[in-house]
């Protein structure tokens, strides 16, 4: 507390409750063309506009503290170093919502978080941070740290609510939109941790400020949590609009490909995205470098992009088998689908069985067909976007790495004993490029 | 309405329903498992895709489910799309992954939503190579199977146990295809509509078990359109037969009267039908010999004709029956079998509903119901139904008022269940004893029965101040009584609801001045009086005297035969007065369906047909007239009370009835002669109404084995009976479409084997049936006039010394005489122990378990009792009816011997 204090902390809680309106802090988070850091990146301050604000009912602010995606490991560190941070934005962005009551509700497993989390509830309490009349305003705050059960399925918005109330982590089919009917069944904003972290830099510099920060719409700093087969995996902070192969191939960031080896393919945005291959993703198909940006990366569409999602940024070399990685994303995804709708349900657990014959040498030519239409089933006919983040990764796994699945199924022995290797589709030159 | 384009070609809609509604009530098929008309939509199953399209120009359109999108005017949208096409048997193909091919085996077969939905797709070769995934199932006990392993996770079984009927003990389980619906461990579905599941379940996950001991398909059961005998609900039942045993019930839809639902009772309770208990052979004391039909009408007649006769009429048994009775008797010597308290209570009931303001509510317009009052009763034992339509009712207030404001329609169950969370429509209960119904309650208040009809003449006296002011008000009372007074005239349509549970005739009259004020002031309201049997309604109407008469009759030897007409006796007076009564008549006849301690006595016994074995008319207590029909013949001399008692009138050469031949000339000969009947004669077709000359068919048109099951008796197929009581055949020939709605023996539609083909019995799906919803009211509020209140001053209940104010409690397992002749039902039935106050125990030292000497109306009893912190002092309850419990005409007052304090 006294050092986040030290570096200028609680200004801006000070600042928007003493000499702002609610409206001005949204005007603000609105200029600053902030989006959401949870994965869909929608822009933050037309997500609050939206809350309903019927005469006597209660608002809630939600701090979706549910990081639960393989690869994406960011809000945990930043609740670890800089509880404050997110306490502050909290009290920042409930008072623009005009919410009296907020909820930080994190995931289960992370016990020592909440533990620091709440220390630091406390002490801001003390400081008059929070509680009722905060800083003599006449605003009232309560923030309660909420453990979830440990269900991937509970960062889902909706199903966080439901999670949040006692009930089972059943996703709610929209609309009505969390900002009609949310915690409670009253208008509700649910904010990534990382958003709403965001909001206190937002206030106390002015949206224009962050605006300047970033490229095009994709404005202001991103935590990318970069892992795999790269030299230097950690969480980075980088200015979007970063050149890709600058964030693996700098020392400053990744530090390039462990072990001198070649690039295969990168999940760029948390296991939920699209993979690509090194030449996909290095460059687009008009040839432009790809930068880390939401734009950017989603270039192409799904036919050769990807998007930027939470930022969990996972690096594939030459060693990696595409096979055996989307067999355990789709494991994944199968154990934490809710199994309220039928095409993830029951589409989650029927891929991830093909996806382990065809990875243990039992596969049949028919079954990567298979896996494709099933795919296609669940993508956008789910209730949660769960079933898309399960479908995804399948159908451009097959997409840019049908080669290898159909080795799997040609080569069962071979497949056994060694990996594909690079083969064809990665394209060696942007690869030579950096080397160079 | 609104212009829906389906597949390019327009059609009329309303507006405001969902595209699977729409297009299910014009008639074309699309597949669905999780929406259910009753309960709405949620969205998950995904089975209802169609494509939609934004205008005319748009080609590739966009897969929505049809269930979660409400029908605008010009919308455009295809079912035959091949994308939509291909979606659904996608699903299909997936829920299949995982579905056992035991269909052979399994008890739905052949009336299976799942079946009928994987052949609509076109689904059917498997791409599926792995290894279904099993599960353990549970012991859910009497009621229900359980085979999880056949699940397809529509969500249908806790919407319905828990969202709708409001049980607590079923529930979703773990995750992704693993989910399992179930208890946290095996023990019996507490919900007493849990046997709904049984229809509600898509598949066979839950069956129906009574059903399993006897298993038949529905194809090869002979169905009729029947009523539901176990309380004065009326609901309308189809009831099964096979091999001359009654084999299911199940529901049969009526708008009106109890939508898709019955309770568990009227499920379960069936089994006395088939029971050994039956009566099914004539006898005669001291002449064995007497088994055939003549010889008995013979000894009967002589008998009748030697004495001076008087006849015992029953509220469970059919108009028909009762008044043959008394044509055969003579009006002046026809009597009530029931108690007299019940007599008082029933027919000061008809008394206000026939000459007071206010009408009886429909099932509809309870469900709809803004602000309720329930004074004394304790619903869910003596209208079990009701209060599955008061669990609607509370929340469609807060739902519709949601609704309107987050812009999300009524029908999408689960955002609205989500946005109401516990807010519900004002519900006050304000009963003897803590109530079921109390979950629904704002306020429920725990009070003796004069006191709650103190508070009801009191909340009376705050809307109309012409109604006599109560004095001697605790201040608590006096601020909810004005409390519910300001809710009830803020309703729109609010809802008065008591009857004979607390068996006291002041509590009825404060529902009535309650409801009556309202009515005066203006309001829409509905005043709903439960009565205890099937037709304890048509019984009050038709008129007789008191019970205490008839024994009064034979004790001072103005009558000496007796002819009793399926009761018994010892359940409506006291056993010392019963034994008397039927000591010194000279000749008892009973003519009843199962042996009771009545038959024991009785000189002659008449087999009489149950319902499932007859045909009749009852009146419900809303007082709804409505016909049951006979399910099949059955063997040996079993035959419908009324044709007896027709017979024996020729017999002792009575002509009074001996132009009434079949059924129809007793209803035209009721309706003639009883005004108050007037209109029954049109509630269904008459015996001569023909389709196409052809009679409605009991049998489905896929009913096997009709030559070969009694084969092992008799090689040649036995003449089919006919019968010329109604417009249904007992065999499969006859008409199999969509008969007039009160002769559907069973649901069944091309494509649709299963109960989901009432959708197609339905004017538009969900609504009323074709051709309205069944029976007919006869009784109707009179011309506005201004009412007579009742309200007159009270003193609050007195706690006597050494004394205890005993009333009577029902249970909706174990009070009815015939309903516990099913294991299951006598399994759930409670303890036969009297309720007290615990502080009353307390001060008399004894504690559970502990058994209570008494005295009441001369008599010693011994019981054990139970306590409850929640009684009010002073009172206690009996379970009435129980086995074991012996009668007694309650309410009234017991004197307590002296506890021996050791």
């Amino acid at each position: 507390m006294e050092v986040y204090r030290k570096q200028g902390g609680y200004a801006a809680v000070e600042k928007a409750l003493k000499t702002m309106t609610p409206d001005e802090v949204l005007e603000e988070v609105k200029k600053s063309g902030l989006r959401g850091r949870g994965g869909a990146g929608f822009p933050t301050g037309l997500k609050w506009s939206f809350l309903a604000k019927p005469e006597g009912v209660p608002r809630y602010l939600v701090c979706n503290a549910d990081e639960s995606e393989p690869g994406t490991f960011k809000d945990r560190d930043l609740m670890v170093r800089n509880p404050h941070s997110l306490i502050e934005g909290m009290i920042v962005s409930s008072f623009a919502l005009g919410a009296n009551t907020s909820y930080i509700y994190v995931r289960g497993e992370l016990f020592y978080v909440i533990r620091i989390l709440e220390k630091a509830i406390s002490e801001a309490r003390e400081k008059g941070f929070l509680g009722k009349n905060i800083l003599g305003s006449g605003y009232d705050l309560e923030l309660y740290v909420q453990p979830g059960g440990g269900a991937y399925i509970c960062g889902e918005e909706t199903a966080l609510i439901e999670s949040l109330e006692g009930k089972r982590g059943n996703p709610r089919i929209k609309p009505p939109f969390p900002a009609v009917s949310g915690v409670w069944g009253c208008p509700t904003v649910v904010n990534n941790v990382e958003t709403i972290a965001a909001t206190s830099w937002i206030v106390q510099h002015g949206g224009d400020e962050y605006a300047k920060i970033g490229i095009g719409r994709s404005t202001g700093t991103k935590l990318i949590s970069a892992c795999g087969n790269i030299n230097k995996p950690g969480i980075y902070e980088i200015e979007l609009g970063l050149p890709v192969e600058e964030f693996i191939y700098s020392d400053e960031y990744c530090g390039g490909i462990a072990g001198g080896k070649r690039l295969k393919a990168v999940v760029a945005g948390g296991s939920s995205v699209p993979v690509l291959p090194a030449n996909l993703i290095l460059k687009t198909m008009a040839g432009e470098s790809r930068l880390m940006s939401y734009e950017s990366l989603a270039e192409g569409g799904f036919v050769s992009g990807t998007m930027l999602g939470s930022g969990g940024f996972i690096v594939m070399d030459e060693d990696a088998c595409i096979v055996r990685n989307t067999w355990n994303f789709t494991r994944f995804y199968h154990h934490e689908s809710c199994g309220q709708c039928s095409p993830c349900r029951e589409g989650t657990g029927w891929m991830e069985k093909v996806l382990h014959r065809i990875e243990y040498g039992h596969g049949k030519m028919s079954d990567i067909d298979l896996l494709v239409d099933v795919a296609a089933k669940i993508e956008g006919n789910t209730i949660c976007p769960l079933g898309d983040a399960a479908a995804w990764p399948v159908g451009s796994a097959i997409r840019h790495f049908r080669d290898e699945f159909e080795w799997h199924v040609r080569e069962p022995r071979l497949s056994q004993e060694r990996n594909y290797g690079l083969a064809g589709y990665a394209d060696p030159l942007p690869v030579q490029a950096a080397e160079a | 309405m609104a212009t829906l384009f389906i597949d390019n070609a327009p059609y009329q809609v309303k507006e405001g329903k969902n595209l699977l509604e729409a297009c299910l009530s014009l008639g074309f098929d699309l597949p669905y498992f999780c929406w259910h008309p009753a309960m709405g939509s949620v969205g998950a199953c995904r089975q209802c895709a169609v494509k939609s399209f934004r205008d005319e120009e748009d080609t590739r359109g966009k897969l929505v489910m049809s269930c979660m999108e409400p029908v605008r005017d010009q919308a455009r949208i295809s079912i035959q799309d091949a994308e939509a096409v291909g979606f659904r048997a996608g699903i299909i193909e997936w829920l299949m992954t995982n579905h056992p091919h035991d269909c052979a085996v399994c008890d739905e077969g052949g009336s299976c939503h799942l079946q009928d939905m994987t052949v609509m797709t076109g689904h059917n070769y498997r791409r599926f190579r792995f290894n279904k995934r099993t599960y353990r199932n549970q012991d859910l006990g009497p009621f229900l199977n359980h085979e999880m392993n056949r699940c397809i996770h529509c969500y249908r079984c806790i919407r319905f146990y828990k969202d709708y009927a409001g049980g607590k003990d079923l529930d979703a389980m773990g995750a992704h295809n693993h989910v399992y619906f179930g208890r946290s461990e095996d023990g019996v579905l507490e919900n007493e509509f849990s046997g709904n599941l049984a229809e509600v379940c898509p598949t066979g996950v839950f069956t129906d078990k009574s059903l399993k001991q006897h298993y038949t398909r529905k194809w090869d059961m002979t169905h009729a359109p029947s009523l539901c005998q176990g309380c004065a609900m009326g609901c309308n039942i189809i009831a099964s037969e096979r091999y001359g045993e009654l084999r299911q019930i199940s529901s049969r839809f009526n708008g009106e009267v109890n939508g898709y639902f019955i309770c568990d009772r009227g499920r379960f309770g069936y089994e006395f039908v088939n029971s050994e208990d039956r009566i099914r052979e004539i006898g005669v004391k001291g002449k064995p010999e007497i088994k055939d039909r003549d010889s008995l009408l013979r000894t009967a007649a002589a008998r009748i004709r030697e004495g001076s006769v008087l006849g015992i009429g029953s509220p469970r048994a059919s108009l028909e029956s009762n008044f043959a009775l008394r044509k055969l008797v003579g009006e002046d010597n026809f009597y009530h079998g029931v108690a007299d308290t019940e007599f008082d209570l029933v027919n000061l009931t008809l008394r206000i509903l026939k000459e007071g303001t206010v009408r009886t509510p429909t099932l509809p317009e309870i469900e709809s119901a803004d602000a309720i009052l329930i004074l004394g009763e304790d619903l869910i034992n003596t209208a079990p139904r009701m209060v599955l339509a008061l669990r609607q009712a509370v929340r469609r207030g807060p739902g519709e008022a949601l609704s309107a404001r987050m812009n999300v329609p009524l029908w999408q169950d689960a955002a609205i269940r989500q946005a109401i969370q516990q807010d519900k429509a004002p519900l006050f209960s304000i009963t003897p004893y803590p109530v079921r119904q109390d979950e629904l309650a704002t306020k429920s208040l725990y009070e003796s029965p004069d006191d709650i009809s103190r508070i009801g003449f009191a909340i009376a006296h705050a809307i109309d101040p012409d109604v006599t002011e109560i004095k001697r008000l605790s201040d608590e009372e006096r601020m909810w009584t004005a409390h519910m007074a300001a809710v009830l005239l803020r309703a729109e349509r609010p809802l008065i609801i008591s009857g004979y549970g607390a068996g006291s005739e002041a509590v009825i009259k404060s529902a009535a001045d309650v409801a009556w004020a309202l009515k005066k002031s203006g309001k829409d309201v509905r005043l709903s009086l439960t009565v205890p049997e099937c037709n304890s309604m048509g019984l009050a109407m038709m008129g007789g005297h008191r019970l205490e008469s008839a024994l009064d009759a034979v004790a001072h030897g103005h009558a000496d035969t007796v002819i009793i007409l399926e009761n018994d006796l010892y359940r409506r007076a006291e056993k010392t007065l019963v034994d008397e009564f039927l000591q010194k008549s000279r000749h008892v006849i009973l003519l009843d369906q199962v042996y009771h301690q009545t038959a024991e006595e009785a000189d002659v016994i008449i087999p009489a047909g149950t319902f499932a074995e007859a045909d009749g008319t009852l009146i419900s207590g809303e007082g709804r007239a409505q016909r049951f029909y006979q399910v099949f013949v059955p063997d040996g001399p079993v035959q419908e009370s009324w044709r007896w008692l027709q017979q024996l009138a020729e017999a002792c050469g009575n002509r009074t009835l001996s132009h009434l031949r079949i059924l129809d000339d007793f209803v035209l000969e009721i309706a003639k002669t009883c005004p108050q009947f007037e209109g029954i004669e049109h509630i269904a077709p008459p015996s001569d109404f023909r389709i196409g000359a052809q009679k409605i068919a009991r049998q489905p048109h896929r009913y096997s084995g009709r030559t070969a099951k009694e084969a092992h008796i008799q090689v040649s197929e036995r003449k089919p009976p006919s019968d010329e009581d109604s417009p249904l055949s007992f065999t499969m020939e006859g008409y199999h479409g969509i008969p007039p709605s009160a002769v559907v023996p069973f649901f069944w539609a091309p494509g649709w084997n299963s109960i989901q083909s009432i959708n197609k019995y339905q004017i538009e799906v969900g609504g009323p049936l074709h051709d309205g919803d069944p029976g007919r009211r006869l009784i109707e509020p009179g011309d506005a006039h201004t009412p007579v209140f009742f309200a007159e001053q009270a003193a609050p209940f007195p706690i006597r010394p050494d004394c205890l104010y005993l009333i009577p409690q029902y249970a909706i397992f174990g009070t009815e005489e015939f309903s516990v002749h099913s294991p299951g039902i006598a399994s759930r039935s409670p303890a036969a122990a009297i309720t007290v106050a615990r502080a009353d125990a307390d001060s008399w030292g004894l504690r559970d378990g502990d058994l209570l000497e008494f005295q009441f109306n001369g008599q010693e009893y011994k019981l054990a009792i139970q306590t409850n912190q929640q009684y009010p002092r002073g009172m206690g309850t009996l379970p009435i009816g129980l086995k074991g419990v012996p009668f007694m005409d309650l309410p009234g007052w017991i004197r307590l011997k002296p506890v021996e304090r050791s």
